[in-house]
């Protein structure tokens, strides 16, 4: 007899959600590292610290740009609606 | 009533009869909906998804709102590639914004071949965003992590 045994898997997806408004720096942050970096629980003790270290270290990195990120779209929003005339609306954006 | 994390059994049948193309090019448009448990549907049904689920089904999906509507997300196919001896493929994260959501879990299904279910998938509890965002992150894509994997 000649057979071929293979498993289709399908793996646990991770949800993130917010209130009154889009995801927090953090919560995005978050959602990046995840995808850059994944610490097996099973990997030796030396290495997971070294890795977990490393993904504290990311993690700040990612953090900073996003905040920078998010400065820089809402300095170009204001600037938009100021030459479109709605001062007011800019200014609120600015505050966020 | 239940949502188990599972890949439908009627999947893997249709991936031998070549119903599903995942690649990212002429691929079929897969959709992701979400469900809730305990009555927390719309018109207060309740969801039972798993293995043995065959197609999307409304019973138990959430209400529209913000910029979900009833029958899900479009996803965004990334090309099937292989690792060792493990074929895989992924995609994109997907977000529902502006959003009053409780979901307990969500079907991945084919909506070019007849709604025809490819996952369930369990959120391990309620999720809930009030007028906010609603992300679903697929994991990494590798042969060990990855949302689809043949190994």
């Amino acid at each position: 007899m000649i057979s071929v045994e293979t498993g289709v898997q399908v793996t646990q997806v991770n949800v993130m959600t917010s209130d009154n408004g889009g995801l927090s720096s953090e919560q995005i942050t978050e959602l990046a590292l995840d995808k850059i970096v994944r610490v097996s629980q099973d990997a030796p003790p030396a290495i997971r610290d070294q890795a977990e270290a490393f993904k504290e270290e990311i993690r700040s990195v990612i953090h900073h740009y996003v905040e920078l990120t998010r400065k820089e779209e809402r300095g170009t929003i204001c600037q938009m609606l100021s030459k479109a005339g709605h001062q007011d609306t800019a200014d609120l954006v600015r505050r966020l | 009533m239940a949502i188990t994390q599972a890949m439908c059994t009627s999947f893997k049948k249709e991936l031998l009869e070549g119903v599903h193309n995942f690649k990212n090019s002429g691929g079929g448009t897969f959709k992701l909906a979400l469900y809730a448990i305990s009555s927390g549907g719309k018109s207060s049904t309740t969801a039972t998804l798993g293995a043995t689920t065959t197609a999307f089904t409304t019973t138990g999906e959430i209400a529209s709102s913000g910029s979900y509507a009833t029958g899900g997300g479009s996803l965004t196919r990334v090309d099937p590639t292989t690792s060792g001896t493990t074929g895989f493929t992924d995609f994109s994260d997907l977000s529902f914004t502006t959003a009053t959501i409780t979901a307990r879990g969500a079907l991945i299904y084919n909506s070019s071949a007849s709604n025809k279910a490819v996952a369930a998938l369990d959120f391990g509890g309620n999720k809930t965003s009030t007028s906010g965002t609603f992300t679903i992150q697929f994991p990494t894509a590798n042969a060990s992590n990855a949302i689809i994997r043949i190994a």
